[in-house]
């Protein structure tokens, strides 16, 4: 190519695969940026964060995933949403009966707790990496995220989107999802897993299943999924197979039948009646019920969607975790909550209130340089996200390099395992699993201490940071 | 359906049904069927701005640092087009002709990599002017929802999660349900596209009657529908002007609605029409005699006498608006008592009664529920306004209760007006609208609104698995009080007090 059909080229913005030297400066000046951003040697942009993700949340998130260790100065604990976990604190001991830090404080998540014959599947960490499909999602940052969740003796969803065949070198780490779209369910990926996930409806978008729009279909999106590209994909709602539970069973029996040793995880959002929903599914055969409440993150979902249909997930947390003691099956079933859980208080919080583990997302974007600028979508652009993390365009998407990427979702793992043991000592308790339905270990926080502990954004009005 | 077959016996005789004929028969009734065929569709077309919104954000860029940063890299890289051109903006802010020493913040969504990237001479700022729009209720943010959705006509989609507070005052304290795998009350909805939204206006017969002869006795039931479950209020505060109200009056036609406008105004107008809804003054119901056309007139406020009056000078259905001030209850009951078709609700424009400050959706409850008790609900029709400014509050407003809600301030936001001061009182509100405004501009805004809020309202409906709007009036098992699942949840622990407001 001339030098001259270059320079128009570049000056339109054509876009192709970035040359090796474009990628060294695009990504250099990220992760520069990102450091600095992160280690204080700039004030925090002044447009950044929101009520939920304040700024110092994603900049304390930066932080941890830059160096593995808590930020001093920044707030890494709450956001300034004015309730749920912006709201709890923990009773924590005088510090004189407070345990040493160790690594022999338990934070392991048993998976499967019905005594069947299939996998006794155990985290390292009570948390694992929630289902952001390929398309929504490059390859490179499942590839990171599939890569984190081995070293952690964790897992990651597929999301619905098909199996990438990259993923197979993680395989007994990630979790292949079947959704309402059935998009890219195959037999060699539910054989491959070790938990298959029925999701039956998403936190951010209850009831109205999944969008992807056809910006993101691109040609090997669509071939995944066995659609055309660039038409917008629409999973639809609900399963059109499922009309009770014993339909919902049928469904459990048949991954069974291909993946007899798979554990089998169901995931629904919150209803008023997911305590129903809840046990419905267990006695289907479901080893983990995963909540996932309605303010959690999506590539692409209606505004009216998020907040307004179905329940926070600390609001439904403890009526599943009661309602399945009162049927006296708690002790056989792993409740794992998602949908608006993003810091280590979080998990623990969660945990007090009554889940056994979590299911994060947007706190590993978070950790990889996302800003919430919620253009995941496609964007004006149409090219999906600037940060290359929610896009599979082909010049964008390199910006997150797996190997990269991996290491800061290493660090930003440790640095949460290190609070979450400190939260554990500070409770006097030596093992994660002593803190699930402990809600007297928790207190509530009054407005004004709720709104100081938010640190610097505590300065600025909710309206103003919405 | 086909047509009766009992007629004379000797037609009977001399035509007998048979396998082909039937066949015939059904199929040429299909057609006819067929044909007559029409689903309710909101046709909407992006429209360009006149006055667009002040843009989210600021771009700063130094141009010292530009500069030495566009030397270095020149150094590094040397002629390496892809290099040199690259920028770090997908959006373009950075495209003109002279790059980052001209930005084009109108383009920017606030991704903010660039100010990560260079945060040495780049800034992007809230832009102040964005968040002065509106007031303490009415915020930029719903300004700005429904300008995007009276532009495009879509239901706004976009990645991340919900970035606001935890539950909220007024509307944003409800929740809606949605129907999950094993709810047993499902309607069973296949697609949005057959989501009924229509909704009847005027007086239902508690019970039919018939007599000996298995004739119906009584008057038909007057009524009317319309194909959405809002109409247009009369302009708030100075916002009734002609230009406007030819605005409402089309768009009303148009997306077969109704339109609420001053009785004189109308007269002045020259505007009387099925779809006008003539607001009468107590003082002079005889008003009614001059507007023929209108199928529903309301008077301005509950007094008998001027409703026997309007009874005897109008056969349209009569409407009262009831404010939400002391004695509303008695008020509101003395006009269904005495048959009056509908009965327009009114709290202040941030949703609160004008005495106790209570918002509406517990008033509306208890209207709701007041005529329940005394069963009369399915008398009248309620309609009501206040506070109503964003898509979901219109699903809230009518689980609270209502059976439509009446669009005050969203009509000046699509249109892309302005407010200036507060957004409280009704009569005290000022506003000013595009001088560039056109009908057919205006028209095209305001019906993608409408048709963005009906998507919007289906989104809600097919997740609570309900097929026509009309069930879920009063349906408050539909919806979650966030301080009653805080008292669910948090019961027990250490400092919280009921309501969360500690």
């Amino acid at each position: 190519m001339s030098i001259l059909k270059e320079f128009k080229d570049a000056y339109k913005g054509v876009v192709r695969e970035p040359s090796p030297e474009l990628l060294t400066k695009t990504t250099g000046l990220m992760q520069d940026g990102m450091r600095a951003r992160a280690m204080g040697d700039f004030i925090p942009p002044e447009a950044l964060g929101d009520a939920r993700w304040t700024d110092e949340l994603i900049l304390s998130t930066w932080y941890m995933a830059e160096t593995g260790e808590i930020p001093d100065g920044l707030n890494y604990k709450t956001g300034k949403s004015d309730g749920g976990f912006d709201r709890l604190d923990f009773k924590f001991l005088p510090e004189s009966d407070w345990l040493e830090h160790s690594e022999a404080i338990g934070t392991k998540l048993d998976l499967n707790r019905r005594g069947d014959a299939k996998k006794k599947l155990t985290c390292d960490i009570p948390w694992y990496g929630g289902g952001m499909s390929y398309g929504s999602v490059s390859v490179n940052v499942m590839m990171s995220r599939a890569r984190n969740a081995a070293r952690w003796n964790s897992f990651m969803s597929t999301g619905e989107g098909g199996y990438p065949p990259q993923l197979m070198e993680c395989k007994e780490n990630v979790i292949t999802q079947v959704a309402t779209g059935y998009f890219g369910v195959e037999e060699d990926s539910i054989q491959a897993a070790p938990i298959v996930e029925f999701k039956y409806a998403q936190g951010a978008k209850p009831g109205l299943g999944g969008h992807l729009l056809a910006a993101k279909a691109g040609e090997e999106v669509a071939k995944l999924r066995g659609s055309v590209p660039f038409v917008s994909l629409f999973s639809p709602f609900p399963f059109h197979s499922t009309y009770s539970v014993e339909d919902h069973s049928k469904h459990l029996d048949w991954i069974e039948t291909v993946n007899p040793t798979a554990l089998l995880s169901v995931k629904v959002s919150t209803p008023h009646d997911v305590d129903m929903v809840a046990v419905g599914s267990f006695y289907a055969g479901a080893h983990i019920i995963h909540l996932d409440g309605s303010y959690g993150g999506t590539g692409a979902a209606p505004e009216i969607a998020k907040k307004n249909i179905a329940m926070p997930i600390e609001l439904a947390i403890p009526k599943v975790h009661k309602f399945l003691q009162d049927e006296g099956v708690r002790d056989r079933v792993t409740l794992i909550a998602s949908g608006g859980v993003r810091t280590a208080d979080d998990i623990a919080k969660a945990i007090a209130l009554g889940a056994d583990g979590c299911v994060l997302g947007t706190t590993d974007l978070v950790g990889l340089g996302c800003t919430r600028c919620s253009n995941c979508e496609g964007g004006p652009s149409g090219r999906g996200c600037p940060w290359g993390l929610t896009t599979t365009d082909v010049e964008l998407q390199e910006w997150v390099q797996p190997d990269w990427a991996a290491e800061r979702l290493n660090n930003l793992y440790s640095a949460m395992q290190y609070r979450l043991r400190d939260i554990l000592r500070q409770l006097g308790l030596s093992d994660v699993s002593e803190l699930r339905g402990r809600t007297d270990l928790l207190r509530y926080m009054g407005r004004d201490e709720a709104a100081r502990a938010a640190g610097r954004a505590a300065a600025i009005g909710l309206e103003e940071i919405q | 359906m086909l047509e009766s077959t009992t007629g004379g016996a000797t037609a009977a005789a001399s035509s007998a049904l048979t396998l082909d004929k039937f066949g015939a028969e059904s199929a040429r009734i299909g057609r006819e069927l067929a044909d007559q065929y029409h689903r309710y569709h909101i046709e909407t077309e992006e429209v360009d701005d006149v006055d667009p919104l002040p843009h989210r954000f600021l771009v700063e860029v130094g141009k010292i640092g530009l500069a030495k940063f566009i030397l270095s890299e020149v150094f590094h890289y040397g002629m390496k087009p892809d290099v040199l051109l690259s920028r770090p903006c997908t959006y373009g802010v950075f495209s003109g002709p002279v790059g980052g020493f001209s930005p084009l913040p109108k383009l920017c969504v606030g991704c903010l990599r660039c100010t990560v990237q260079h945060p040495d001479f780049v800034k992007v700022l809230p832009n102040p002017k964005r968040l002065e729009l509106g007031d303490s209720y009415t915020t930029h943010g719903h300004i700005a929802a429904i300008d995007e959705e009276s532009k495009r006509g879509m239901v706004p989609v976009r990645g991340q999660g919900y970035r606001g507070r935890f539950g909220g005052p007024g509307f944003d304290g409800m929740l809606t349900d949605m129907s999950e795998i094993v709810r047993p009350s499902r309607d069973g909805i296949h697609g949005r596209e057959l989501i009924g939204t229509s909704v009847d206006i005027g007086t239902k017969p508690m019970h039919l009657s018939f007599d000996e002869e298995g004739n119906l006795q009584g008057k038909t039931p007057n009524m009317f529908t319309i194909q959405v479950p809002f109409i247009f209020d009369v302009p708030p505060g100075d916002l009734g002007t002609a230009k406007l109200a030819k605005v409402l009056d089309s768009t009303s036609q148009r997306i077969d609605t109704l339109a609420c406008l001053k009785a004189a105004d109308i007269v002045k107008w020259q505007m009387d029409a099925p779809n006008i809804v003539p607001i009468i003054p107590t003082q002079a119901p005889e008003m009614a005699e001059l507007f023929p056309k209108a199928r529903l007139v309301q008077l301005d406020g509950w007094d008998k006498d001027a409703f026997d009056t309007l009874r005897e000078s109008t056969d349209a259905l009569i409407g009262v608006r009831i404010e939400f001030s002391e004695g509303w209850q008695e008020r509101l009951m003395k006009a269904v008592n005495n048959r009056v078709d509908l009965v327009h609700l009114n709290a202040d424009l941030h949703g609160r009664g004008y005495d106790d400050n209570r918002f509406i959706s517990d008033l509306l409850k208890e209207a709701h529920l007041l005529l329940i008790e005394k069963g009369c609900r399915d008398m009248v029709t309620l309609v009501g306004a206040g506070g109503i400014v964003s898509a979901d509050h219109l699903p809230k407003a009518i689980i609270s209760g209502l059976d439509a809600v009446a669009l005050d301030l969203p009509v000046l936001f699509a249109l892309q007006g302005r407010s200036h001061g507060s957004l409280t009182e009704r009569d005290a509100v000022k506003g000013t609208l595009p001088r560039k405004m056109t009908q057919e501009w205006a028209e095209q805004r305001l019906t993608n609104l409408c048709a963005s809020w009906r998507d919007q309202l289906l989104e809600i409906l097919g997740a609570m698995g309900i097929r026509e709007v009309r069930r879920l009036r009063g349906e408050f098992g539909r919806s979650m009080i966030v301080s009653h699942l805080e008292d669910e949840a948090f019961e027990g622990i250490e400092g919280y007090v009921s309501g969360g407001v500690a």
